[in-house]
């Protein structure tokens, strides 16, 4: 053995365990490139498993049992009774964004001979929530609710919880205009009233450009065919927190941010129905506060 | 070294995760705050760029994607995979994997929390899962050796 050894030319001598420990690193390397790979497969996997569950269970999943809407009770007989001392006392509010002008030529939408007002919304959208305070403010002036039920908007989207009414299964009496109010949804999504096929063509044509840049935006309100807003009039943002006896008592107080507002936007829907309805009735029309507010109204487009 | 349509791979979906980011964070800052609650279903951008998830430490999501994407493909780059700098490696990993680990946040968010999709994070999610899938398996899976030894014959 040491004889052969010694016979090996120098060069090879020293070659031989170079070359195998060139291997084993080789070797070593495959091993970490097979742990690496199998490190990335399974990450890989487990994203994959984590994504497939979360789908999986978001479809599966209980809906959250939807909370009815109640019977509104004193807040909505209260709602309808805002005086209208403190209505004149606030005038256009403040951070209200009024109604547009629909387009001169468009033919006005009525109901038994009266300017029809159109409500589509939801119970589960907050902006919905905020906007029926000014709208059934407004309309009160004009009619009577019956029913009004008591609701609020959605607890998982912004503004949660806000509280509301709902004119889900509520009736509306006036001499002078007629009113539909749609809820698609309940607060929890759930399938609640239909619109009529002509109550959804009249949202396909005019909840779209150029009277918003989100089509299908709620709320929609319409108004005869001469206004419409699409999108609470407010931030609901001054509502949070309040529960509802305490709007309703902060809309008969003038000098609340939320009758300022809410009030204020009362007034602006009070407005533009009055100019719909040829200024009847004028016990409400022809209140100077009301005249004021309708001159800063948008006029119709050409 | 890594395959060079791994290098080419990366980089280009790091640069399309840049734009869609970029434009994500513009329109964050642009849009018009609509009043109004969009009525297209579970397909509603607006519903979950404007949810309590979109913004994480008071920083809107958004602008974490952009910077995330920035840095993503600095290290991706066709001279940051064969870079030599010891850190390049481990920080390329770290990246992905962080931001694999925040898509998931996310995607749990809106198909749970929020219980709508947008159309333009999920792009970004995609691709981020992309990039994830890129790096963890391909991206390493060929370790250059060590320098082959000096021949003593010399």
């Amino acid at each position: 053995m040491a004889k052969q050894t010694n016979d090996r030319p120098k060069g090879k001598q020293a070659a031989q365990p170079g070359r195998s420990s060139r291997k084993a690193r080789q070797a070593e390397a495959e091993r970490r490139r097979q742990r690496t790979r199998r490190a990335g497969l399974a990450g890989v996997g487990l994203v994959l498993a984590f994504v497939a569950l979360v789908v999986v269970g978001s479809l599966f999943r209980p809906k959250p049992s939807s909370q009815p809407s109640t019977s509104a009770g004193s807040a909505g007989t209260a709602v309808q009774q805002v005086p209208a001392a403190t209505l004149n006392a606030v005038g256009a509010g403040s951070g209200v964004t009024p109604p547009m002008a629909l387009a001169a030529n468009t033919p006005p939408l009525t109901q038994g001979g009266k300017p029809q007002i159109l409500y589509v919304g939801a119970e589960y959208c907050p902006y919905c929530a905020a906007e029926r305070w000014p709208l059934i403010v407004a309309l009160s002036r004009f009619g009577t609710f019956d029913n009004l039920g008591a609701t609020s908007s959605s607890a998982t989207d912004v503004f949660p919880n806000t509280q509301t009414f709902s004119f889900h299964g509520s009736t509306y009496t006036s001499d002078s205009i007629a009113f539909d109010g749609v809820e698609t949804q309940t607060n929890t999504g759930q399938a609640l009233d239909q619109p009529t096929a002509a109550q959804q063509a009249l949202f396909q044509q005019f909840d779209d450009a150029p009277y918003t840049n989100q089509p299908g935006a709620i709320p929609f309100l319409m108004i005869g065919n001469r206004y419409v807003s699409i999108g609470a009039e407010y931030d609901p943002g001054i509502l949070q927190g309040m529960t509802r006896d305490q709007i309703v008592a902060a809309l008969a107080d003038p000098t609340s941010p939320v009758a300022k507002t809410v009030d204020g936007a009362a007034n602006t829907i009070t407005a533009a129905i009055c100019q719909t309805a040829g200024g009847k009735p004028a016990s409400v029309c022809s209140s100077p506060t009301i005249t004021q507010v309708a001159s800063t109204l948008p006029a119709p487009t050409s | 070294m890594t395959p060079r349509w791994v290098v080419r791979s990366t980089f280009v979906l790091a640069l399309v995760a840049v734009a869609v980011s970029a434009y994500l964070t513009v329109a964050h800052y642009t849009s018009p705050h609509v009043l109004a609650c969009s009525g297209s279903g579970a397909i509603d951008c607006a519903k979950v760029t404007t949810s309590a998830q979109s913004r994480f430490l008071g920083i809107p999501v958004a602008v974490l994607g952009l910077v995330w994407a920035v840095a993503m493909a600095a290290l991706c780059s066709p001279r940051a995979w064969p870079s030599a700098a010891r850190w390049v490696r481990p920080a390329r990993a770290a990246a992905v994997c962080i931001g694999m680990a925040f898509v998931l946040w996310l995607v749990f968010a809106e198909l749970v929390l929020v219980g709508a999709i947008c159309v333009w994070c999920t792009t970004m999610h995609l691709l981020t899962f992309a990039l994830f899938v890129l790096i963890v398996i391909f991206g390493y899976a060929r370790e250059p050796l060590e320098a082959e030894p000096i021949d003593e014959r010399v």
